[in-house]
């Protein structure tokens, strides 16, 4: 029997081998992803060991446990260092300091040397002490006036260890450091970040934290186990510090970076159970066409004594071999994936530390079961019915009988029918959770997707009529054989565009929730924006200096500026999200819908968001007590209500006459202004640039151009998933091919019945694309079809104040359609040059 | 007959032709140095044993295999001399095809089928004629069907209808009632015939069958790749008479 399998696996190697890449593809992506997971999860638990190497202990701010931002770090006085360091248990404590996007180095020039992407990261230097994770490469530690910097930095900026280098602070002042040396962190790499470390009181200092840490990383005296010190230290620390060991810290940091590396790696596996899901139609087709064509070998088999659970197990094997062979393969290329995919993500800004690839025996595992599990599954049907073949089909002369599409309408409706439903449930209803939420949405796509691909079938003939019609019309017989061909075999043409409809549903729906999303970007901006220019950290959205906005106010080409400031506040002892924001001129340069009240709540006033006011039954004119970061606590009374939260992204609001005086920096991360009326806006724009000159992290935009980044960005997101997806395209495209050879093989006769009455080859090879032209263009239609009816979906599903309404990229759409049909051409060219060469005799004699 | 037509440049012809298969010792010689005429407006039948070369004698005159050596004509061409894209045009414009079995293309209807090589050509074809055509062969009624919803009869007349169509110099058919019962099959030939009485066609045929054969004006029996015997005027009895002396 296996003999049998092999040989009927030889005699279609070709298409079987069309058949693997398929699956090889699906394969070599799980097999990627888990790859590139387990591999950056190793590079980042060695990071997190190399950062606290020798730290035995640390104390930081209770509640600090998380590798957050500057704006939430909670720092504390240094004063502790000495006391932790006098203690006989501890050999050595040093505080450390650091937060990104606060100061760079600027060049000769005047330009400002940063990465594209990865941040800038202004921190203390923590060596040479056994807590250290920074090395020394050239030079010396900085001291006083001295600053060290990451090499690639000193290269780009052309500065040299011993020459001053120019530092902007975040005042926007520049001052002038000695380049004390070239420093590495742990074992080498930064990852793409730019390093610039001072000495502790020299970082305070330069980053207006003077007095303050954000940790105390503490060595053992010898012989003193970290348990012990982390309980010698804790006396000397007040209620809001704690003192943990160098395991408990590395632990949090792996987990933290797993976290990230887990969602991330879990989204790429969803990609790649995409790809996968659609090659499974691929099989399933081969296949199918397989048994369908070797019926009357079936036949013949079953009529000299082949039992039938004999002739599945043949296609079972048979199947099982592309199973196995694709997983070998999908494991080796599994790496040529996860390089891939570094690769692709580093084109988009991103990058990736640099480390070696592992394998896990895991990933080998899930690779042979999901390789070997896709191909047997499936086979299931096509075994079926092989194994259902009649002795007598040997006998049986002429085609194959067509099977009435009622069991298929049956079964398509079976599965579409819940599988929206369960669409729906995970889109619009609760199934509670995250996790919950995906599997509802994944199986209900899976089984939507199915079912429509089954359908399709009723209709899959009538569409290609009248797709095919122009094309008959146009390129006469030729094109009218091609229309012909391809509404003949609904069932197959069907099967064979469904990875090309799934892939471009999903590319499709990504389009129109772009659209959707810049289309409410739009809104927003017209309606909620009203400033002339916008100043902001032009990387992650960081703070800046508040004082910003008292020089610009001072130009007299400007004539309004408001800056806002997220600030860490308790409004009746609890924590909430708030804003501080220049409140006599705020509304005018965004609108915050107020319904109640004034905006120009003043420094005793603020303003609450009416859903929050409704929530806690507060009204116009209540008091509410408020306690700020530096503990000042003060009672407010409630001057406004607004409805409008999404550009100030708070529930309250205070004035920052008020919070800047409390917050341990003032620091905005957003300032809007307007131009006095009758002023040149170039002129205008030229003077605010002038003042924010200073501050190299800051971009000055206005609303085209705020919106022009937003879409960049976005555009950018788009481009990165359809790129995973056109995966999927690529398996739509080997099943094109695939198909197209099946039938040409099918057709053999008629081939040589057409070229003997006179069909040129190139005539009957533009036939063949045509054909496949048609086929594709119908799956890409519907794909596009379905894309659109799910981008919709989601837009209402997710519909939140950044999405208020559904955009659809035309121009996009009718692309994706062509390109369907080019991908049909394309992958019809192989095919329709086999069928141009079958010799003419051979082709009219075979049966 | 043959004699007064000499002057007249026969429709196809075959000059010292040899068609030799593989090589050495498991060489097969499927026409060993054949010369035959075939005369325009003549419905010529060709027969012999099964393995004699019949199929491959029409299959090289009409361009559809090669020779190993010796000339073949269709008209003035020589076919020898053409690549596979003038062969192709020649096939579609000078010469017929009637093959015994699925003679057409299922996804076109039975008028498509008709026209097709004219259509190839880009060529609308003489209305008028392939109306007469197509009124001779009996299908008015059936123009619209596929070849799946026509009888085994009405495809073959389809067939010769097809063949008909553009009037080619040849028209060539191997076994074109091989698969029909004795009634259709009549039938199939009559049509055949009157082409050749009325339209002045050229049709050359393999059959197996003597009272076919007996439609023709002229009866060629190969055996094993020669010519043996040529005859004009027959009659089934003559023709089964010369096969029971080839040994058939
Ligand atoms: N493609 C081929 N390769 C090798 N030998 C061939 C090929 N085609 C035909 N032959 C051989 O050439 C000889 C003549 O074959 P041909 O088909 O012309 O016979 P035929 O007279 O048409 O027979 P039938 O009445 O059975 O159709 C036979 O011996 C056959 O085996
Ligand atoms: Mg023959």
């Amino acid at each position: 029997m296996l003999r049998l399998a092999l040989k009927g696996a030889r005699a279609n190697l070709g298409r079987l081998i069309l058949t693997l890449l398929s699956v090889v593809l699906g394969v070599a992506f799980v097999s990627g992803s888990f790859v590139l997971a387990d591999s950056l999860r190793s590079i980042f638990d060695q990071v997190s060991e190399d950062a606290f190497a020798g730290v035995d202990a640390q104390v930081r701010a209770v509640g600090n446990d998380l590798n957050s931002s500057n704006a939430e770090v909670p720092r504390f006085s240094d004063e502790y260092i000495s006391s932790i360091a006098d203690l006989p248990e501890a050999k050595y404590a040093e505080g450390g300091i650091f937060a990104f996007e606060r100061a760079y180095t600027v060049d000769a020039n005047g330009e400002v040397v940063r990465p594209t992407g990865p941040p800038v990261f202004t921190g203390s230097w923590s060596g040479p002490s056994p807590v250290s994770s920074f090395r020394i490469i050239d030079g010396e530690a900085p001291v006083g006036q001295q600053v060290a910097i990451d090499p690639i930095q000193a290269e780009r900026g052309g500065f040299t260890v011993g020459e001053p280098v120019t530092v902007s602070l975040p005042s926007g002042e520049l001052e002038t450091y000695t380049l004390s040396g070239t420093i590495d962190f742990g074992e080498g790499g930064t990852g793409g970040a730019f390093f610039i470390l001072f000495d502790l009181p020299t970082t305070q200092h330069v980053l207006e934290l003077e007095g303050l840490v954000d940790s105390i990383v503490v060595a053992a005296a010898d012989g003193v186990s970290p348990e012990t010190l982390v309980a010698a230290i804790a006396p000397v620390l007040p209620d809001d510090l704690e003192a943990v060991t160098g395991a408990v810290v590395i632990g949090e940091q792996k987990e933290d970076f797993g976290t990230f590396i887990n969602i991330f790696g879990n989204i790429l596996l969803g990609f790649a159970i995409v790809v996968l899901f659609v090659s499974t139609f691929i099989i399933n087709n081969t296949f199918a066409t397989l048994v369908g064509q070797r019926t009357r070998q079936y036949g013949l088999m079953r009529s000299i004594g082949a039992s039938g659970k004999q002739i599945m197990q043949m296609v079972f094997l048979e199947a099982g071999a592309v199973g196995f062979a694709a997983s070998g393969i999908g494991l080796v290329g599994g790496f040529g994936v996860a390089a891939g995919l570094k690769k692709l993500f580093s084109t988009a800004g991103g990058e990736f530390p640099e480390g070696p690839l592992e394998i896990r025996l895991r990933t080998l595992i899930v690779v042979v079961v999901v390789g070997m599990g896709v191909s047997l599954a499936s086979a299931v049907v096509p075994a079926l019915r092989a194994a259902r073949v009649a002795p007598l089909e040997a006998f049986r002369t002429g085609g194959q009988p067509v099977r009435p599409l009622k069991v298929r309408i049956a079964f398509g409706s079976a599965v579409l029918i819940p599988g929206i439903a369960l669409l729906c449930w995970g889109m619009f209803g609760d199934p509670g959770g995250t996790s919950a939420t995906l599997s509802a949405i994944g199986f209900g796509g899976a089984l939507t997707f199915i079912g429509v691909s089954m359908l399709s079938a009723m209709f899959a003939g009538a569409v290609a009529s009248v797709i095919g019609a122009p094309v008959a019309r146009l390129r006469g017989v030729t094109g009218q054989i091609a229309q012909g061909n391809a509404r003949r075999n609904p069932k197959r043409t069907s099967s064979t565009v469904t990875a090309l409809m799934i892939g471009l549903a999903l590319i499709s729906g990504v389009a129109v929730l772009t659209r959707s999303i810049l289309d409410s970007f739009d809104e927003f901006l017209s309606e909620s924006i009203s400033a002339d220019l916008f100043v902001f950290e032009s990387n992650q959205n960081l703070e800046f200096s508040g004082a910003l906005v008292d020089k610009l106010q001072t130009l007299p080409e400007v004539d309004q500026v408001a800056g806002f400031s997220p600030l860490e506040v308790r409004v009746d002892g609890d924590q909430v999200r708030a804003t501080g924001f220049d409140s006599v001129t705020g509304t005018s340069v965004v609108n915050m819908g107020i319904t109640e009240g004034t905006a120009a709540i003043g420094t005793k006033g603020l303003a609450v968001l009416d859903t929050t006011a409704t929530e806690l039954g507060l009204n116009l004119g209540d008091t509410v007590t408020v306690e700020f970061e530096d503990g000042f606590t003060t009672d407010l009374t409630i001057q406004g209500i607004f409805d409008d939260r999404s550009v100030i992204d708070a529930d309250w609001l205070f004035d920052r006459g008020l919070t800047r005086e409390h917050r341990i920096t003032d620091a905005i991360t957003f300032a809007g202004i307007t131009f006095t009326p009758g002023t040149d806006p170039a002129v205008a724009r030229a003077a605010v640039e002038r003042v924010t000159g200073s501050f190299p992290q800051l971009a000055v935009q206005d609303n085209t151009e705020f919106k022009q980044q937003a879409e960049d960005q976005i555009a950018q997101l788009q481009i990165v998933i359809s790129g995973l997806l056109v995966l999927c395209l690529v398996v739509a495209f080997f099943g094109i091919v695939n198909t197209m050879v099946l039938s040409v093989l099918e057709r053999t006769r008629e081939i040589g019945l057409l070229r003997a009455v006179g069909m040129t080859r190139r005539q009957l090879q533009s036939s063949v694309r045509w054909e496949a032209a048609i086929i594709s263009v119908f799956g890409a239609l519907l794909g596009v079809v379905l894309g659109v009816i799910l981008g919709w979906a989601s837009v209402i599903a997710i519909s939140d104040s950044f999405i208020s309404k559904t955009g659809i990229p035309w121009g996009q759409l009718v692309t994706f359609v062509i390109v369907g049909g080019i991908l049909g051409v394309v992958a019809a060219w192989f095919p329709a040059r086999r069928a141009a060469r079958l010799d003419v005799l051979e082709a009219i004699s075979t049966d | 007959m043959s004699t007064s037509q000499e002057s007249v440049l026969p429709a196809a012809r075959l000059v010292d032709g040899v068609k030799t298969y593989g090589s050495g010792d498991a060489a097969v010689t499927a026409l060993d140095n054949v010369s035959v005429d075939f005369q325009p407006a003549r419905f010529t039948a060709i027969m012999g044993p099964s393995g004699s070369g019949k199929s491959t004698l029409m299959h090289c005159i009409a361009g559809l295999d090669s020779l190993t050596s010796g000339d073949a004509y269709i008209g003035e061409t020589r076919l020898g001399d053409l690549k596979d894209r003038k062969l192709t045009e020649l096939r579609r414009t000078e010469v017929g095809f009637i093959f015994q079995a699925f003679n057409l293309v299922p996804t076109l209807t039975a008028e498509e089928n008709i026209v097709l090589p004219l259509m190839l050509g880009g060529r609308k074809g003489d209305r008028e004629w392939i109306d007469n055509v197509i009124d001779t062969v009996g299908l008015r009624d059936r123009l619209t069907h596929r070849p799946s919803e026509l009888s085994g009869g009405q495809q073959q007349r389809v067939a010769v209808a097809r063949a008909l169509a553009s009037r080619p110099t040849i028209i060539f058919a191997d076994e074109p009632t091989g698969n029909l019962d004795s009634n259709s099959g009549s039938e199939v030939l009559a049509f055949m015939r009157r082409a050749v009485d009325e339209f002045g066609q050229s049709i050359v045929m393999v059959t197996h069958d003597a009272s076919a054969a007996s439609n023709a004006h002229r009866v060629l029996f190969l055996n094993d790749g020669h010519i043996v015997h040529d005859m004009s005027d027959p009659t089934a009895d003559r023709i089964l008479d010369t096969m029971k002396s080839i040994g058939s």
